[in-house]
């Protein structure tokens, strides 16, 4: 930290007579000079343009609205009883599924492994650690691009197979059915992996050396000392990384989807996420939407309980 | 580190570690080749691309560069993309810095529930609010203006910048302000001139984390900026190259490689600021 002493260097010259120090003693009123009303345009923007949003996601689940312009009413529970009766929804939660059970653990398992592995800091990690941040850097447009490129029927994968003889393997990887959910989930893993282990060597590097020269005294493999000795001291930030990840796929899974599949073919690829977009901004179904965004947030919330619970210190 | 453990260090990767070297550089080959086939690809046309994918471009032209410019208007979505991170970042500050002093010197217990407050809206997931937000611009008269986004971004920013900006105030000693106090400065003063100079690594975090995810947002820049030229971001223009230009992947590889310019020059000047920033972003929530 750049400590600099600044003492009110521009405040005034004119040395007033002492008040009595309001933090003086115990029993005086608590400091309140210019208190915390600093705080609440902070507070209000932030009450405006996301708490209120976040409520508004509530009432509207609640109305019949089928599009910008028409006549709103009341829905009560309609539109839930709609969504759960479309076949859409429930493979929607397939996917949404099948993308959490594969993405997030094999993130967070990678991430670990090539996080401890830059953390010893083996020959060369501060070329790997400068390249793991780079999925990180990109935009989620940028990211979707580069797939695009790779995974276009006359794209880098289908040129490359093509090149080493396995022509006949080559697909329209994005526009077929059976891996167009595969190709997202790969894109997510792809950025994830880097970005996620560069947080969890920041975090080993500040476990004290001492831990793995003793565990290696002891005789124990780098396998046991990753797993045995250094995992459970970092559990609790693992858990935090989880959180982070299953929210972020959770919610963002959206954004790749629109730009890569649009949720298809038919609605192979399509999303939770990407459901709520699709039925607001293209469907023009506005109760049926954010009735989904309703379950999304609950989703997510139970997801977070769970996994912090899941990754509690038991001891 | 110190010069003896990194001695010690390189003793320690046997040959049991050889799996592990292959497959991270293995995983770092699949971070570079997307990347170096993009950038190779931007000074190629399509036939060169699809003859020889991983071949040095034959020449160094900016055609694609140019075109992409022109064809997707990307130097004007440039200037809106840069307008809005900034004013955004200045706003987040202006409500952020005074928020966080508040909270920091404050023990009373409206202050405390006002920064738990902050910190559940790490729990808010902003994309599932994306239709009222949008209802909440059409209301206000902003939709489809950048206007909206400057306003609406800081609000986002605001519970990771309060929190982070809190914890480095909290470390500046009681004693600083008092005696800035003594020299009769007024709580503004002592804001300006104790704790703003004194927090500038926390509000470095705060503008680095702030700057990727303002210069990076999508999704709520394409609904609510929306497609009109004269106003949309960079990476609401990026996507509609692809459908601009067909299946020219060297003019939408050399649009893409334009947007990713001025986060790589900041990541690469400040390297290790930012993935500080960023795992300090992660470890506070």
């Amino acid at each position: 930290m750049a400590t600099t002493t600044s003492t009110a260097s521009g405040g005034t010259a004119v040395r007033r007579p002492v008040p009595p120090s309001p933090s003086a003693g115990p029993g005086a009123r608590p400091r309140r000079q210019g208190g915390t009303v600093l705080a609440v345009p902070a507070l209000v923007w932030y009450l405006v343009f996301m708490v209120g949003p976040l409520v508004a996601i509530f009432v509207v689940a609640a109305l019949h609205w089928p599009g910008m312009l028409q006549p709103v009413s009341f829905a009560g529970f309609d539109n839930a009883r709609t969504v759960f009766a479309d076949p859409v929804f429930w493979e929607a939660v397939r996917n949404t599924a099948v993308q959490l059970a594969v993405a997030v653990p094999v993130m967070v398992v990678c991430a670990y492994m090539v996080g401890y592995y830059v953390a010893q800091r083996p020959p060369g990690h501060r070329v790997i650690r400068y390249l793991l941040f780079i999925p990180g850097l990109i935009s989620t447009p940028a990211k979707a691009m580069v797939f695009y490129a790779a995974l276009s029927p006359d794209g880098l994968l289908n040129g490359g197979l093509k090149a080493v003889g396995l022509g006949s393997l080559s697909d329209a990887w994005l526009a077929s059915p059976s891996t167009a959910l595969a190709c997202l989930i790969a894109l997510d893993i792809w950025a994830g992996i880097g970005f996620t282990a560069v947080l969890f060597a920041a975090r080993l590097g500040s476990v004290p050396e001492e831990l793995g020269e003793a565990a290696q005294l002891d005789g124990a493999g780098h396998w046991r000392a990753m797993w045995r000795i250094h995992f459970p001291v970092i559990r609790d930030y693992v858990g935090v990384v989880t959180m982070l990840q299953f929210l972020w796929t959770l919610f963002g899974s959206a954004q790749h989807v629109l730009l890569l599949t649009q949720g298809g073919p038919g609605s192979s690829s399509t999303t939770l996420s990407f459901l709520v977009y699709q039925k607001a901004f293209i469907a023009a179904d506005l109760g049926y939407s954010q009735t989904v965004g309703v379950l999304l947030f609950l989703v997510g919330l139970v997801g977070l309980l769970a996994i912090r619970r899941a990754f509690r210190q038991n001891h | 580190m110190n010069s003896p453990s990194r001695t010690r260090a390189r003793s320690r990767f046997g040959r049991s570690w050889l799996p592990a070297h292959i497959l991270v550089w293995l995983y770092a080959v699949l971070l570079v080749i997307p990347l170096y086939y993009f950038v190779a690809s931007a000074f190629k046309s399509n036939d060169e691309i699809f003859a020889h994918p991983f071949a040095l471009p034959s020449s160094f032209s900016f055609h694609n560069f140019s075109t992409a410019f022109t064809s997707a208007d990307l130097g004007l979505a440039v200037v809106n993309s840069a307008l809005v991170t900034v004013f955004s970042l200045a706003l987040t500050l202006l409500l952020a810095i005074p928020a966080a002093f508040a909270l920091a010197r404050s023990t009373g217990r409206l202050a405390s529930a006002v920064e738990k407050v902050f910190s559940l809206g790490f729990l808010i997931p902003t994309f599932a609010a994306l239709f009222p937000t949008f209802l909440l611009a059409a209301a206000t008269g902003l939709f489809h203006t950048r206007i909206f986004m400057v306003l609406f971004l800081p609000a986002t920013a605001m519970p990771l910048s309060v929190v982070i900006l809190v914890q480095f105030m909290r470390t500046i000693p009681k004693e600083m302000e008092e005696a800035a106090r003594l020299d009769g400065a007024s709580t503004f003063a002592v804001l300006r001139h104790v704790y703003t100079p004194m927090c500038l690594p926390g509000i470095a975090t705060v503008l680095l984390l702030n700057f990727l995810t303002f210069w990076n947002e999508y999704l709520y820049s394409l609904v609510i900026v929306g497609p009109d030229p004269a106003q949309r971001t960079v990476q609401v223009a990026l996507p509609t190259l692809k459908a601009i230009t067909g299946t020219d992947y060297g003019v939408l590889t050399a649009g893409t490689v334009l947007t990713l310019v001025p986060v790589w020059v900041v990541y690469t000047v400040l390297q290790k600021r930012m993935q500080q920033a960023l795992v300090s972003g992660a470890v506070k929530m």
